[in-house]
């Protein structure tokens, strides 16, 4: 294997950016341009009007705050639960430790397509259905897997010692967790966050099947905006901004992205 | 070693609770309906094992579970390569080049689901898309709507786009991972870049690489809504994977068939997770420890 020269390896991360950004600069460009006549507006010209019309509609903006509303509500629970259960996990062995691990590995690879018939018809037994709270929910069976299995990972790479002098100085557990440990492993919950984040926001099958008639997030605001005239400036301009967040997240976890996943089992 | 503290279930009860909730449960539930024709939810027949017979004896079942594995076997062959090449360039490469780099190759990960087809459909329109025009301009008769092989060079390259990033993280957090004691070892006993790669680099990288196989072979082998909106499994089911099935029936509200269908596809996970878990277990560490 020879190590190419510092000239070709930027023209792959170059070619690697173009194939990344071109796709999803098309999508960019159609949002800012006017795709139905309208009067005062050439169709196929540069407006703004695809933005205009999502301040000025009440259904879009409830769907951007249902994403917004489901996703924190959803990291919040993943981080709360996660992190003790973490911690367990990277300082005790306990009774069947290993088979709820693979019970939690299981569970994030089971794809939601499968669980998503058993979960529409348990919701809507109990009032789960068309709200948030029922999404926010749901996600958790991929998402504590991934928060536990980035956390752990994080509070491994903390000595035990930090725990021991803590506790000798009168700490109770949550006490220590959180003076103690959740600003030693800052890092890992902003990386966990991000990847519960993203893993929740994209998320589809069971976010269309727990929301069929209220409480849509702003992926099924955007289908429902397909039909027979669809005003793709207007399904463009929503997707730009579904991606705003995400992106605003990635840029911030930039120099820990890669951290969270060393990680020994 | 860590000590034996059974106490511990404490700290992992709450995640438990939720787990069993939103996972176990709907699976119980799940298991209950596979035996019975559930024409509405009150009034249940018991029909016992006949809609799993129905699945295991048909040639469509075994034909989507052969496109799947096809598909995540390309995806696999594709993304693993290049994620891992990826990152190995990136850790030779200046600090503000890895972050750019990962920043972009990860926004794909942002995207909703249901917006990628939608995003690379607008890509290749043959009349306003960037690529579809180009490849008319070229004289590329591309076709992805009748022609197998082009629906599925699409949703290969989506796919790829889609999740090159993951790759690329996980690759990099196991390359940054090896100590620089490591390459001066290796410097010293003047190793090829190959054996570099080959008793530093890939050992170290195990880890995090199973785990991007895993994923990636679950998340392509599951493939649902992108192949859904790109062709709705045409031409002639030659794009019907293994979820677009189950998707059809839960759509149509066969309670039974599709519970069934759940539980097969349920059980195919928990093989997959099986034998991953067999292989990453047992295997003796091969690292090389560097030379003191």
């Amino acid at each position: 294997m020879k190590s190419p020269s510092a000239l070709a390896r930027i023209t792959l991360f170059a070619l690697v950016g173009a194939f990344v950004l071109v796709p999803l600069a098309q999508t960019i460009v159609t949002s800012f341009v006017s795709t139905l006549p309208r009067a005062g507006i050439a169709e196929g010209h540069f407006s703004l009007i695809n933005y205009q019309n999502i301040l000025h509609s009440p259904v879009l903006q409830q769907a951007i705050l249902n994403s917004v509303i489901y996703v924190v509500l959803n990291v919040a629970l993943c981080l709360g639960v996660g992190l003790p259960a973490a911690y367990a996990f990277a300082r005790y062995s306990f009774v069947g430790d290993r088979q709820l691990f693979f019970l939690l590995l299981v569970f994030r690879i089971t794809p939601t397509v499968v669980l998503s018939l058993p979960i529409f018809v348990l919701f809507a037994q109990i009032g789960l259905e068309n709200t948030p709270v029922g999404i926010a929910l749901v996600h958790c069976v991929f998402n504590i897997p991934i928060s536990i299995w980035i956390l752990e990972g994080f509070i491994a790479s903390v000595p035990r010692e930090f725990d021991e002098t803590a506790f000798l100085d009168g700490h109770s557990l949550p006490s220590f967790f959180f003076r103690h440990l959740v600003p030693a492993i800052a890092p890992g919950i902003g990386v966990t966050a991000f990847f519960c984040f993203i893993f929740s926001w994209v998320e589809v099958v069971l976010a269309r099947i727990l929301t069929t008639t209220g409480g849509k997030p702003i992926t099924m605001a955007i289908n429902a905006l397909f039909g027979f005239r669809t005003d793709f400036g207007l399904v463009m301009a929503m997707t730009v901004l579904a991606l705003v967040p995400g992106i605003a997240m990635i840029y911030f976890v930039r120099n820990h992205l890669a951290k969270g996943f060393v990680i020994r089992t | 070693m860590k000590p034996y503290d059974n106490r511990a279930w404490f700290l992992v009860l709450p995640a438990l609770v939720i787990v069993t909730f939103v996972g176990i449960l709907p699976l119980v539930a799940v298991t209950n309906y596979s035996f019975q024709d559930l024409f509405s939810l009150s009034n249940p027949y018991w029909v016992g094992v006949d809609w799993y017979r129905n699945i295991i004896t048909s040639e469509r079942f075994y034909a989507s579970l052969g496109r799947s594995f096809l598909f995540s076997a390309i995806v696999l062959s594709i993304q693993l390569p290049l994620g891992v090449w990826i990152a190995l360039l990136l850790q030779r490469s200046r600090r503000i080049v890895v972050s750019t780099v990962l920043v972009l190759i990860t926004v794909p990960l942002v995207v909703p689901w249901n917006m990628i087809p939608v995003i690379w459909l607008n890509f290749i329109n043959p009349n306003i898309g960037l690529a579809g025009r180009m490849l008319a301009w070229l004289g590329v008769g591309f076709d992805y709507k009748f022609n197998a092989l082009h629906t599925w060079i699409v949703l290969i390259v989506m796919d790829t786009w889609h999740w090159l990033g993951l790759v690329v993280v996980l690759a990099y957090a196991g390359i940054s991972s090896i100590p620089p004691a490591y390459y001066q070892a290796a410097a010293i006993d003047a190793a090829s870049p190959w054996q570099v790669f080959r008793f530093i680099q890939l050992p170290k990288m195990k880890t995090v690489l199973s785990m991007a196989v895993l994923l990636r072979f679950m998340d392509s082998f599951m493939i649902y809504i992108e192949a859904f909106r790109i062709n709705a499994g045409g031409p002639d089911s030659a794009t019907a994977f293994l979820s677009l099935d189950l998707g059809e029936e839960i759509q149509s509200f066969n309670y039974g068939p599709s519970a069934a269908r759940s539980i097969v596809y349920f059980l195919i996970v928990l093989t997959v997770a099986w034998i991953f878990k067999a292989a990453t277990s047992t295997r003796a560490p091969v690292a090389l420890e560097p030379a003191e």
